[in-house]
């Protein structure tokens, strides 16, 4: 029973990474019909962000502070200098574009930084652990989880309550009516990108606090895994995004830490089986994009 | 009158460019500038190539062979890797310097194998590389060899209880705590249990957490797993509250890793050498240090000379440059020299006999040298 609710600690942790991945990737989406595979490559920048704040001699929760930084700065140049340009074009060149950003930031960070991962040595604390009950829970899985909470607890508050959230939700109902009704356009995908990179920040963060290392690749395999769970929620579902996060993450660690030795090499299979089983009885995601903003 | 003399001309040039060219020793070299072979292929490349100079300023190998290298980026992409290697063949490579593993190496080693032009591979380890053909050379202490150094350590340290963390995508990180793990049992130890992973597996807590729950605790976990991989492992370990010895292959020996900070204090690996003050290895990195500017921080950069040196001694054994007769010396070379240790492959099945350091790292992000050691021939694991 311990080893399974230590399991289950290990899931959310995980599926908030990948669920906060996934709904950086659904705002964007849902406004400006762009699937970002690039936005690997801003949580990258992030974590390099974090590493160069360290060598400059940074303390450690201000070095935190500078990689969430520079993904949101990141983030919004992306949008100033590749994606606005594109605006109003098809799905496929947006995703081109995006993939062609993606190769340019990673060849950049390969010669200008370092080609092999670079370490970062928080403090020993930061990778203690604590007991409750019968478990030993880590301190790093237990923050990422509160900040995953913490994160989409205020995200909720910024789409619900604030204007700039409120135009972010009309806007991906119908864009074109919101602009026609006096709101900026550029405010609202700059914002929409702002919060993406955020998030990509946030997950940066917890990323490199529990790998301990930056690497060029080291945005690529999650936002892969995030991109996995916004079409597993369904794409442009900004509920459906975090849901799917969390049942992604879940899967991997239960077919990691349960599978039978025999079926370990299959786990990505499996996981990957079981969306498509999912995705076959509800073709939308498991909660749908209510307009019709669909790949 | 004038055009006759042109084409005369033209004709005794290019023949005297053929000629030249024949006395030439062409030598092809796949070297990753992007991907997951980057931080192996680059130190090696610029280790080889530093040596290649010496000798080139020295008048070529042996004092009278010049070299001209064709070097190409695989972007660590083996399919194209292939591609890379016919177009060097193509050239007139009589030699083949491949990728830092064995994937790689075994896929160009499938073209080099009709023309058996030796094809050596920068720093591949898994000792089934060598399995395609007779011209395939491995350069540095392969899997089974450390395994089996690392197993003996293990044992003569009291370890009784082992745990194998395994990844099957790569030959590497399957076979080498398998090697150590059928040695460790040879010498009366007991394999507890077996985790696998995925390369560039985003987390690892599940596999922790199995291991906190094992039936019998492993008091000491094996793994090959290299970065990024490592240090997500080894952090999610430590930060579980579990201190159990880890030990590794020789890709632990990394600034990146040694960089992590007090988690990877005690971390015991294999290494292929390490630069004792006034060995040959020291003088290696000083002069290296002194030409480039970059100071050598890892074991690719040396054994990139060693290829040089392997290459010039089968080329001294064979009396000519036929990659096939170049193939046969290479293969009997017995306690040839170089700088991070001797080589020997005769009797082996080419992938040298070398000496195997073992070294631990330490939580200031040094390392500190532990023992040195030949595996025995005789006990070595087959692939």
């Amino acid at each position: 029973m311990d080893q399974l609710l230590q399991q289950l600690i290990n899931a959310l942790s995980l599926g908030g990474i990948y669920a906060m991945l996934a709904l950086g990737l659904a705002i964007v989406f849902s406004i400006v019909g762009l699937i970002n595979f690039a936005h690997g490559d801003i949580m990258t920048f992030g974590g390099y962000g974090i590493f160069l704040s360290m060598v400059f001699g940074f303390p450690p929760i201000a070095a935190l502070c500078i990689g969430l930084g520079a993904a949101v700065v990141m983030a919004l140049a992306m949008e100033r200098t590749a994606f606005r340009v594109m605006r109003g074009a098809d799905v496929i060149s947006l995703l081109i574009t995006s993939f062609a950003v993606s190769e340019i930031l990673k060849v950049l960070f390969q010669n200008g930084i370092s080609a092999r991962p670079v370490p970062i040595s928080f403090p020993a604390a930061w990778s203690g652990s604590y007991q409750i009950g019968g478990m030993t829970i880590g301190v790093a899985p237990t923050a990422s989880i509160l900040v995953t909470i913490v994160s989409l607890g205020c995200l909720t508050f910024v789409l619900r309550r604030l204007a700039i959230g409120m135009a972010m939700r009309a806007a991906a109902e119908d864009f074109d009516m919101l602009r026609m009704l006096g709101v900026r356009a550029n405010r609202v995908v700059a914002a929409a990108f702002a919060i993406s990179g955020l998030l990509a920040g946030i997950a940066a963060v917890i990323w490199t606090a529990q790998r301990g290392s930056v690497d060029p690749m080291m945005g690529f395999f999650p936002v892969l895994k995030a991109f996995i769970a916004t079409v597993l929620g369904g794409l442009g579902s900004l509920g459906g995004a975090v849901l799917g996060g969390f049942v992604v993450g879940t899967l991997e660690v239960l077919t990691q830490a349960f599978l039978p030795d025999a079926l370990a090499p299959y786990r990505d299979a499996i996981v990957l089986s079981a969306v498509i089983a999912v995705l076959l009885v509800r073709p939308d995601g498991l909660l749908p994009a209510r307009s019709g903003a669909r790949s | 009158m004038k055009l006759k003399s042109l084409l005369l001309g033209s004709a005794i040039a290019a023949l005297g460019t053929a000629a030249f060219a024949e006395d030439e020793y062409i030598i092809g070299v796949m070297s990753a500038q992007s991907g997951y072979l980057a931080p192996y292929d680059g130190p090696a490349y610029a280790g080889f190539k530093f040596c290649m100079d010496e000798k080139m300023a020295n008048g070529g190998l042996n004092g009278s062979i010049p070299v001209r290298l064709i070097v190409k980026d695989t972007r660590s992409d083996i399919a194209y890797g292939v591609q890379v290697v016919q177009e060097m063949l193509d050239d007139g490579a009589q030699f083949i310097v491949s990728s830092a593993d064995a994937d790689p190496t075994i896929a160009a080693a499938q073209i080099t194998a009709a023309d058996m032009v030796p094809t050596m591979t920068f720093a591949g380890t898994a000792p089934v590389l060598t399995q395609v053909g007779p011209h395939v050379f491995g350069s540095y202490p392969g899997d089974n060899q450390q395994g089996a150094v690392l197993a003996g350590y293990a044992r003569d340290q009291g370890f009784e209880k082992a745990w194998l963390l395994t990844s099957p995508d790569s030959a590497y990180t399957l076979g080498g705590p398998r090697y150590f793990g059928e040695v460790f049992e040879t010498l009366g130890g007991e394999v507890v249990g077996e985790s696998t992973f995925s390369l560039n597996q985003p987390d690892f807590s599940a596999i922790v957490t199995n291991i906190q729950n094992a039936e019998t605790a492993p008091d000491v976990i094996v793994t090959w797993a290299w970065e990024p991989d490592f240090p997500a492992f080894i952090r999610a370990l430590r930060g579980a509250g579990v201190e159990t010895q880890v030990m590794g292959g020789d890709v632990l020996d990394t600034p990146t890793v040694r960089g992590l900070g007090d988690v990877v204090d005690g971390v015991v690996h294999t290494s292929g050498g390490y630069p004792e003050e006034g060995s040959a290895y020291a003088a290696f990195i000083d002069r290296f240090t002194e030409a480039t500017g970059t100071t050598p921080d890892n074991n690719y950069y040396v054994n990139g000379c060693d290829i040089a040196d392997m290459i010039e001694q089968a080329v001294a054994a064979a009396g000519t440059t036929d990659p096939a007769a170049v193939s046969a010396a290479m293969a009997e070379i017995e306690d040839g020299e170089a700088t991070m240790s001797n080589f020997t492959f005769k009797g082996t099945d080419r992938m040298p006999l070398r000496e195997v350091v073992v070294a631990r790292i330490t939580g200031d992000g040094e390392k500190e040298f532990v023992l040195r050691q030949m595996a025995d021939p005789e006990t070595l694991p087959k692939p």
